[in-house]
């Protein structure tokens, strides 16, 4: 089986600072970590390799400095990584990076699932595997949080919903994003790690896949961000004073009357 | 670690809580006991005392109401064995009112007990003869920060890791940091010289102390030291205050030595097959000219309690011990060289497996594993004896089988963890939840005195960072060299005439 699992990189939330003029946060390469909810793609990849055997690729779009997070997949137990990483990436929305990362999912690997995390903790769209499937024209399950059975052709698995759990059978290949509850990540090893050093990174640009121009970074992209603004929280309560006994009952009914209005009761 | 324990039991007062105090703080029955009690004298806070403290500190600043003062009845160690009320707790501000406050205790002989954060471990902020505490918290201020000199300015109510924080943002390090991070005052560090799980690369707090405003025991506020790497002018006072438990004297003001922040880190989590396997591999890490920031260990018992608190899925069932070791520096490729050779180290050493982490949450999860024993153990039986034993580096392996022996000798558990690089192993006697007081009393007493005979033979010495307060005295008294003592009690005589400061910590005069 062949695993494909997109990562990327994103500002280590410990560490974000807000631009205290524009709002918008200071970026540094340094501060960049893998996202933390990919972690749980690679480790549903990793046990369903151990499992059944399979090959795992983990494919990044980013800057050179992406290819850190990549080796640390690597360390975990990913076979190979590919790093795109050109200038003409840059800026990309969901829809754009969906396209590009499927572009390179359908040129070059052949591929049995896709599995991603259920969002990343910047951009927190969620868009970016079911976009994936969208242009890959194949089946998605997102927040999956556990793989029940797999066959061979088809794998079934409970998806987390709102209201509790549905189990999908799912005919491969396609795409699955899965939510923490999936398994405990694994933590890299040091045979791992210096496994790790021997792997080549391969990274790769606008020239190596047939893209239509126009669907890449920041002009391919639909989506702008016109502001940035940082929402006002406001409690609207009410205070009621209680001096008496009989201010008790009456308090009671203010405070009765005060959910109801507000739908809550 | 909590600054205060949410323990609402009422605590005992009883003296046999400390055998070693003098027979006349005897205080009556198992019960909480007001201000207005009843008391044999020189102790007794009379409502004259009150008001002379409250004009010194302003009225909201001083506390008798029992309910209040209960957080301050404690420290880190067991409240039911060792906690005891104060008379009074007064909150100072400045260095000039903790001077008043001294004076006014040597004028009527009441024993005066510093406080900082209460996340001691032996007992040493415990007013276990009532008494006044003075307590720092409202002295928490970073005076200067200068840059120029690598030097902080703190009052000795700062939490140490505010400061480490604050200097953080100027890619500055405060080095001497003890393991209870979260909440610890920097001037109860310097009373207890604090060390913690970087010791063996930055050292304990003292090598970090530059300066100290010291109010005497009486009265007198004098600065020892300064911002000077080199001094040598006179005795070396400053550093005979660092670790005094609070005895000679209140700590007011430090000046902390600060340096470059290390940018790149690196933890191993090494899982072995036997203690021993894990121990022996220590000496061999540490003569290899690499300087881990830290090596912890942690027994089977450790791991497995502290695993199953966490709800940690790391394969440890197979370990019978495990080593943290953390390298760090400013290089990222050779805190990585580092890392490897230290690893593959352990691996030629029969390591089960070496597991590493190099972000930020894997980091946190392995720590979190050392972290959590202690508050593991607490759930199993509240009642233990975490003890602080320290020997020559190469004499650890020989300490394992002791601790082995005596935990079969006296049928109770005695997981052991610590800082395994430096010597530092906080073997901790557990109580059966079975077991009566009373047998666990005297099975704590022969185990202890077998446990430091032991320690003893090994070169080592009772505590390395947590010191003696009133929790080891007893022991101390017993095991110190007698003409070590008496320099000691001298000193104590000297600087305290009227034995107010910190009274009956350490040993009795």
């Amino acid at each position: 089986m062949h695993i494909v699992v997109p990562i990327k990189q994103v500002p280590d939330t410990a560490r974000v600072k807000l631009d205290p003029v524009t709002g918008t946060m200071i970026r540094s390469e340094a501060d960049a970590v893998m996202n933390p909810l990919d972690l749980y793609a690679v480790e549903t990849a990793l046990r369903l390799k151990e499992q059944y055997g399979g090959w795992i690729t983990v494919l990044s779009m980013g800057p050179k400095s992406a290819a850190r997070s990549i080796k640390e997949d690597l360390a975990m137990g990913c076979d190979e990584g590919i790093l795109l990483s050109d200038k003409a990436f840059a800026g990309s929305d969901t829809w754009a990076t969906s396209y590009t990362l499927s572009t390179v999912i359908r040129q070059s690997l052949s591929f049995d699932l896709i599995i991603a995390g259920e969002r990343a903790t910047d951009g927190d769209t969620g868009q970016v595997g079911p976009g994936i499937a969208a242009w890959l024209d194949i089946p998605v399950a997102t927040y999956v949080s556990r793989i029940l059975s797999f066959d061979g052709n088809r794998i079934e698995v409970a998806r987390l919903t709102e209201d509790g759990y549905e189990r999908l059978s799912v005919p491969l290949p396609s795409v699955l994003t899965v939510v923490k509850e999936i398994a405990v990540p694994r933590l890299p090893t040091l045979r791992g790690i210096l496994k790790a050093r021997s792997l080549e990174i391969a990274v790769r640009g606008k020239a190596d896949y047939p893209f239509q121009d126009e669907y890449l970074g920041l002009q391919g992209s639909p989506t702008r961000v016109v502001k940035i603004e940082t929402p006002l929280i406001s409690r609207k309560g009410a205070v009621v004073t209680i001096k008496t006994e009989e201010d008790l009952s009456q308090a009671a009914e203010e405070f009765v009357r005060f959910l109801s209005q507000k739908g809550l009761i | 670690m909590a600054v205060h324990r949410s323990n609402s039991g009422k605590y005992s007062h009883s003296n046999t809580a400390d055998p070693g105090a003098p027979v006349s703080t005897a205080n009556g029955p198992s019960i909480n006991r007001g201000p207005s009690a009843s008391r044999a004298k020189p102790t007794e806070i009379t409502p004259s005392i009150l008001e002379e403290l409250k004009a010194i500190v302003g009225p909201t600043h001083v506390w008798t109401d029992p309910e209040k003062m209960e957080s301050y009845c404690h420290d880190e160690t067991d409240a039911k064995s060792y906690g005891h009320m104060p008379d009074a707790v007064v909150f100072p501000r400045t260095t000039e009112e903790v001077c008043k406050i001294v004076k006014l205790a040597n004028r009527y002989r009441v024993p005066l007990v510093p406080r900082g954060a209460g996340s001691g471990l032996s007992g040493g902020a415990i007013p276990h003869q009532g008494g006044i505490v003075v307590s720092l918290e409202r002295m928490n201020k970073l005076l200067e920060l200068d840059t120029a000199n690598m030097v902080a300015v703190v009052e000795a109510g700062m939490v140490t890791n505010e400061l480490a924080r604050t200097v953080e943002e100027h890619g500055l390090f405060y080095a001497g940091y003890p393991m209870s991070l979260e909440t610890c005052f920097i001037g109860g560090n310097i009373a207890e010289n604090a060390g913690g799980g970087k010791a063996i690369k930055y050292g304990v707090t003292g090598r970090y102390i530059l300066g100290i405003e010291l109010v005497t025991p009486t009265g007198d506020a004098v600065w020892l030291g300064g911002k000077l790497s080199k001094d040598v002018t006179g005795y070396d006072l400053k550093s005979l205050v660092i670790g005094s438990e609070g005895t000679l004297g209140i700590v007011t003001k430090a000046i902390v030595k600060l340096i470059g922040l290390p940018t790149a880190r690196a933890d191993l989590l090494v899982l072995f097959k036997t203690p021993k396997e894990a121990i022996d591999t220590v000496p061999v890490i540490l003569t290899r000219g690499i300087v881990p920031t830290s090596i912890e260990f942690m027994d089977r018992l450790s791991i497995q309690t502290s695993c199953r608190y966490l709800n940690e899925t790391l394969p440890y069932e197979e370990a019978g011990a495990l080593l943290l070791i953390e390298v760090d520096g400013t290089n990222a490729e050779q805190v990585e060289t580092d890392m490897i050779t230290v690893g593959e180290l352990c691996e030629t050493r029969g390591a089960l497996q070496v597991y590493v982490a190099q972000d930020k949450n894997n980091m946190e999860r392995i720590w979190n594993v050392r972290r959590n024993i202690a508050e593991a153990f607490k759930v199993y039986c509240p009642v233990q004896s975490l003890e602080d034993i320290v020997v020559p580096t190469s004499r650890i392996p020989d300490l394992i089988p002791e601790l082995e022996a005596l935990s079969k000798k006296y049928s109770i558990q005695i997981p052991c963890y610590g800082h395994a690089g430096d010597g530092n192993l906080h073997a901790t006697l557990v109580k059966d939840p079975d077991m009566d007081m009373l047998t666990w009393k005297k099975v704590e007493d022969s185990c202890l005195r077998d446990l430091y005979a032991a320690v003893a033979r090994l070169e080592g010495k009772i505590s390395g960072e947590h010191g003696i307060g009133i929790k080891r005295k007893k022991y101390f008294q017993e095991i110190v060299n007698p003409v070590e003592l008496e320099l000691m009690r001298a000193i104590k005589r000297a600087w305290d005439p009227n034995n107010i400061m910190n009274p009956g910590k350490i040993m009795d005069l």
